[in-house]
């Protein structure tokens, strides 16, 4: 499985690869919508989208408009994972297309537990 | 016409959250007197604007930065963080709490990218600090604040 974390601090890229290393997934990174864009239309397709909301260049929620809006894209998973909190903006998130939605902080069980939820750890987890 | 801002206690609870995914070390935040004029500190700020106006602070001592570098971005004990990488740790500690603290506030509103300074950061005149945790971490001080917009 491979993971594309798309958050403009390195800091929180970190913490996240480890989750899902520890897993045995792969990872590439992003530092903004734009650049993930640009991975995805380099040929580049992960199995799962971990998306921050406020970032440079490109946000979160409109790097999710763009990849919905592409069919050839539609079975990547877009989860959120931001501080954006507000009950309004994890509807319009969620309406846009992402399928889950984390906010910042979360422990490693939280996004393990979200990963367990949309299908994504049928496979065996390294000791 | 009184302030809106969050209280201690939910400040208090949200940093320790924070503190606990994210650093993950095991030694507490604790209560503290505030810091002395001339302890440096670095500083990130986050600003909200909407319903609801202010902005979060958080402020480190030097110590405390580079440990919360080393446990977010997962150098080792004996490795010196780099400028860059301080700036990018203690950027995201703001820019969770500021985002917390929007939640609790009436919104809607926006939650501004994180400035971080290595020094003091000059307060907009029209900000007044509504919330304050003075802590200390593995012996460093460690500082939260909400600012509010003065009413009119």
């Amino acid at each position: 499985m491979q993971a594309l974390i798309i958050d403009d601090s390195r800091a929180m890229r970190s913490i996240l690869r480890r989750i899902v290393t520890d897993l045995g997934w792969s990872t590439a990174e992003a530092g903004n919508g734009q650049e993930a864009l640009d991975l995805l239309e380099g040929g580049h397709t992960p199995d799962l989208c971990l998306i921050d909301w406020n970032m440079p260049v490109m946000d979160g929620y409109t790097f999710v408009q763009r990849v919905r809006a592409e069919p050839r894209w539609r079975d990547v998973t877009l989860m959120m994972v931001t501080t954006e909190s507000e009950h309004g903006q994890i509807v319009r998130a969620l309406a846009a297309g992402a399928h889950e939605y984390v906010i910042k902080p979360f422990t490693g069980e939280a996004i393990i537990e979200k990963l367990g939820l949309l299908g994504l750890l049928d496979q065996e987890v390294p000791a | 016409m009184s302030i809106l801002a969050p209280t201690p206690v939910d400040l208090e609870a949200l940093v320790t959250d924070m503190w606990a995914s994210f650093v993950g070390a095991p030694e507490l935040l604790l209560p503290a007197a505030p810091p002395a004029e001339d302890v440096p500190l670095w500083s990130a700020t986050v600003t909200v604007t909407g319903e609801w106006r202010g902005m979060v602070t958080v402020d480190l001592a030097e110590p405390a930065v580079l440990a919360v570098t080393r446990g977010m971005l997962g150098f080792g004990d004996d490795e010196d963080p780099d400028a860059a990488s301080c700036a990018d740790a203690v950027g995201e500690l703001v820019n969770v709490v500021g985002g917390n603290v929007k939640s609790l506030m009436p919104g809607p509103s926006t939650l501004s990218l994180p400035v971080v300074s290595h020094g003091p950061v000059e307060l907009p005149s029209e900000m007044t600090e509504a919330t304050a945790l003075h802590l200390t971490w593995q012996g460093a001080p460690v500082r939260v604040r909400v600012l509010t917009a003065t009413p009119a």
